[in-house]
């Protein structure tokens, strides 16, 4: 028996989620809608739903920012996110592992201490000394800097800690005892358990990286390294704002994300969650 | 140490190099991209800004930091700063812990999922594309905000270009971009809960508001506790959506710590800029050892 009551409740439930998920959402919409309407259109009547004519003439219009070529930003953000992403994981997975295994050896728990403190410093205020160290290293201005950069990050960590700290000790103590060292534990025992937590990693790893701007332009010395956002960036802080031309660069820099949320959600958001609940 | 355990340290690592081995990559990475940029930046802090960046920079002892908290904009936008974390924090929280008991009730069975996915889109959006797309729906002329607020007949919103609304506006970018996060910590700990004490209470007649505050909410501390704790980090850190939607303006109303130190930088005043960065880690380090301690009294207990 469904009472008059749940019913009435059910429906402002109903009304309450789909208002704040219509809020949440318009601002994809129009952004898209955005990217096909003319800037004169748009001033005439924000608020129209679908655009007067779908016509792509607006890629060939921004196939050119900041006298580098749009498809220079694509490829760069697919190349760092992708590269970033694989550095990160391996580099993390294999230091979390050693911290874990042996927080007795002298240096690790203060490399560990290290680690955390990094991730406390405001990092959009590391901009004077990572672009000196950058400069000392001689990684001013390439992707290989930008990459190493992007390699570490706490819920990264976290997350691989987490689950190393869960594999029982006794499994890793037979192997031992059957004569196994500690390269064969790591490849044959560890890693295959660990399979899923390195998809989510990796998962939410780009997803991250993908987002990354302001150590991408700190360490660029020119538009050749940047990103889709930072391109992004670059052209809405520009005078004479093409309106249209921003939309579609907006729409290209958020449909590679948004798309791997969509199919990955549930993963990507246990991993997200667990990875913020560390213990 | 003596020398006796000097050798022995050394044999115990070489006995467990295969470890670092596999640590010294993070080890590398951590010390050259974190911990070398933050000593240097805590180094530049007590340098004259011109010379800042030289072999042999001048040192000022804490000139800078002088400087810093007798200059009337920094203290302006510190008072600012934590205001606007003060509310930010409270509004995220509250709109979150809000939507995730809302998605976690029985009254939402179906299309939970989708809501879930809503929500939390914007947290995985890259956020200068979400502040760009913010920053037009506020425009006095192109946005979409204005012109929905003109056809319901409502007075219009000043938006990014006026000093009363800007700090609104860009809490209610932050807050479309963040609160998935924090509501998503929020179904985690819901999920978790004990629900055998909800039915004893509902046994005990107790009307659902109770339930709700004295069963429910103190099962919730673990994520009121991280969430705070992130949120706190998070604003007091606010940078991007300053960058892309107001430039601190109008008026410096908008003129956050973060985004003021990186003007300093840009202008060249390196020792100035970086005093602040140190001083506002300096705020973040307390703060989270702060709540860190919080949270280890409680689960000993």
């Amino acid at each position: 028996m469904i009472s008059p009551r749940r019913t009435l409740l059910t429906i402002i439930a109903y009304g309450a989620a789909s208002i704040v998920a219509f809020a949440f959402l318009y601002p994809y919409w129009w952004m898209l809608v955005g990217a096909f309407r003319r800037t004169r259109d748009v001033l005439s009547n924000p608020l129209r739903p679908f655009p007067e004519q779908i016509d792509f003439g607006v890629f060939s219009e921004i196939a050119r920012i900041g006298g580098v070529d749009l498809w220079v930003y694509v490829v760069n953000s697919l190349m760092i996110t992708t590269a970033s992403t694989l550095l990160s994981v391996a580099v993390t997975a294999l230091g979390a592992y050693a911290l874990v295994r042996r927080p007795d050896l002298p240096g690790f728990k203060v490399l560990r201490a290290g680690f955390l403190l990094t991730i406390m410093y405001p990092y959009m205020l590391l901009v004077i000394p990572v672009y000196v160290v950058m400069f000392k290293l001689g990684l001013l201005g390439t992707t290989a800097g930008i990459i190493l950069f992007l390699a570490l990050g706490p819920i990264q960590f976290f997350l691989f800690e987490q689950f190393f700290r869960a594999i029982p000790p006794s499994v890793i103590e037979a192997a031992l005892i059957d004569g196994a060292n500690e390269v064969t534990i790591l490849t044959r025992i560890v890693m295959p358990m660990a399979a899923p937590v390195v998809a989510t990693v990796t998962l939410i790893t780009f997803l991250l990286n993908w987002s990354q701007w302001f150590p991408i332009l700190v360490i660029s010395r020119s538009s050749d390294t940047y990103t889709l956002p930072v391109a992004l960036l670059s052209m809405n802080t520009e005078l004479g704002s093409n309106f249209q031309g921003i939309m579609a660069l907006a729409v290209l820099t958020t449909l590679p994300p948004a798309i791997l949320f969509v199919m990955a959600q549930k993963r990507v958001m246990a991993g997200m969650a667990a990875g913020a609940v560390k213990g | 140490m003596s020398a006796q355990g000097l050798s022995s340290t050394l044999d115990v690592m070489w006995r467990n190099r295969v470890f670092y081995l596999f640590v010294a990559p993070f080890a590398v990475i951590t010390i050259l991209f974190g911990i070398w940029p933050i000593l240097l930046s805590i180094q530049v802090s007590f340098t004259a800004s011109a010379t800042a960046l030289r072999a042999t920079p001048t040192w000022v002892g804490f000139a800078n930091y002088v400087t810093v908290f007798s200059d009337p904009i920094f203290a302006a936008s510190l008072t600012r700063t934590l205001i606007y974390t003060a509310l930010s924090v409270v509004a995220n929280l509250a709109f979150a812990l809000a939507l995730a008991v809302l998605l976690d009730s029985t009254l939402l069975k179906r299309g939970n999922m989708f809501f879930r996915v809503a929500l939390f889109l914007p947290v995985v959006t890259p956020d200068v594309a979400g502040y760009v797309v913010w920053r037009w729906l506020f425009d006095r002329s192109f946005g979409a905000v204005n012109a929905a607020l003109e056809l319901a007949g409502l007075p219009a919103f000043g938006g990014l270009s006026s000093p009363a609304t800007a700090t609104g506006a860009i809490l209610v970018a932050e807050l479309w971009h963040h609160a998935g996060f924090y509501m998503l910590i929020f179904l985690a700990n819901l999920a978790i809960r004990d629900r055998a004490l909800e039915e004893a209470a509902a046994i005990d007649g107790a009307s659902a508001w109770q339930t709700w505050w004295l069963v429910i909410l103190p099962q919730l501390k673990p994520a009121l506790l991280i969430n705070t704790v992130y949120a706190t980090i998070q604003f007091l850190k606010t940078f991007t959506v300053v960058v892309v939607m107001t430039k601190g303006g109008p008026s410096d109303q908008t003129n956050f710590v973060s985004y003021y130190a990186y003007q300093l930088f840009d202008q060249g005043r390196y020792g100035e800029a970086t005093a602040m960065a140190t001083v506002l880690f300096a705020i973040v380090i307390v703060l989270s050892l702060t709540a860190l301690a919080i949270g280890d009294r409680k689960s000993e207990k």
